[in-house]
């Protein structure tokens, strides 16, 4: 059963976090002027379609808005924390293209990103144990090939507590 | 408490005036895009805010800038008018700085109108428009 609608690859998960561009900080606002109609719009158009739903999925606190037939050439604007706003002119560009030049100008770097990644997983040490909100384990005996809880699986007969005893107390007398 | 943090997440916000009945107070629609959980796509959720317009300048249906201010003004007042993005029916085109109305422009993108004055004369020479000497013959 096929999904629903024009691309419907764009509203996957693996789609939406695809995306690269990972917007500064100081960027709060993005606003895309652009014309259903038109062939220099073109490209506004499927920036919009296509790679609108990753960068808003990347930086889920940017206000993203949309304006249609306003202006006659279609251009993209974005306000900065300090007040600051830059203008972007996308008549006639490729969406791809768009993408590329807003990555480069607002965007974080690929250094820094993995940078950010890096302190996210030393943050999650998988060598700690705990609850399973925090951690990844929560006793050792999770672990493939350590003994595991005698709750699921019942201890070898040699290992019970109350053979051993029998045991000991068995070779004493 | 003595130190308090900013009243409101956003510094920033942009959205549509939809009310101006309140003294030095607009009604502002801010829409934000959030993802539907199942279908996966983004649609638009549509919140208000007032923000404080001192000197009553907006009008219904501008794209407005508001800026969060440091303390609440009142208890439902947390932002001030920055600046009118896009006037309902005065819209200026950042790139040109021309009027503009949907998808035409309403100033011409060229100064020069001397051209048009000149030619304009000598069409009118060209055509050569003189009154007939003879009158026309009466019945």
């Amino acid at each position: 059963m096929p999904m629903k609608g024009r691309f419907p690859i764009r509203r996957t998960l693996e789609f939406l976090q695809k995306g690269e561009t990972v917007f500064k900080k100081s960027v709060q606002i993005m606003t895309v002027n652009y014309n259903t109609h038109g062939d220099l719009s073109e490209g506004a158009r499927k920036f919009v379609f296509f790679n609108i739903p990753q960068i808003q999925y990347k930086n889920p606190w940017v206000q993203i808005m949309m304006f249609k037939n306003m202006t006659p050439s279609p251009f993209l604007r974005f306000y900065l924390d300090d007040g600051e706003q830059v203008l972007v002119d996308v008549e006639g560009k490729d969406y791809k293209e768009i993408t590329n030049h807003v990555k480069m100008i607002l965007g974080k770097s690929d250094k820094v990103l993995e940078a950010e990644a890096l302190a996210k997983m030393e943050l999650s040490n998988p060598a700690n144990f705990g609850p399973k909100k925090y951690f990844l384990r929560e006793c050792f005996s999770e672990v493939e090939g350590q003994v595991p809880h005698p709750g699921f699986v019942p201890l070898p007969k040699e290992m019970t507590g109350k053979y051993r005893a029998k045991l000991a107390a068995g070779s004493d007398e | 408490m003595s130190t308090r943090q900013a009243s409101v997440h956003a510094k920033w916000i942009i959205g549509q005036v939809i009310g101006t009945k309140m003294k030095k107070t607009a009604k502002v629609r801010v829409t934000r895009l959030v993802l539907d959980p199942y279908l996966l796509k983004y649609y638009n959720k549509r919140k208000t805010y007032f923000a404080h317009d001192p000197l009553e300048q907006c009008t219904i249906g501008d794209v407005v800038l508001l800026k969060a201010l440091p303390e609440k003004r009142s208890k439902h007042v947390n932002h001030e008018l920055a600046e009118i993005v896009y006037k309902v029916g005065q819209v200026v085109d950042p790139l040109t700085g021309k009027r503009v109305a949907g998808t035409q422009y309403l100033e011409p993108l060229t100064e020069s109108t001397e051209d048009t004055e000149v030619s304009l004369k000598e069409k009118l020479e060209q055509l050569n428009i003189t009154a007939s000497t003879t009158p026309p013959s009466a019945s």
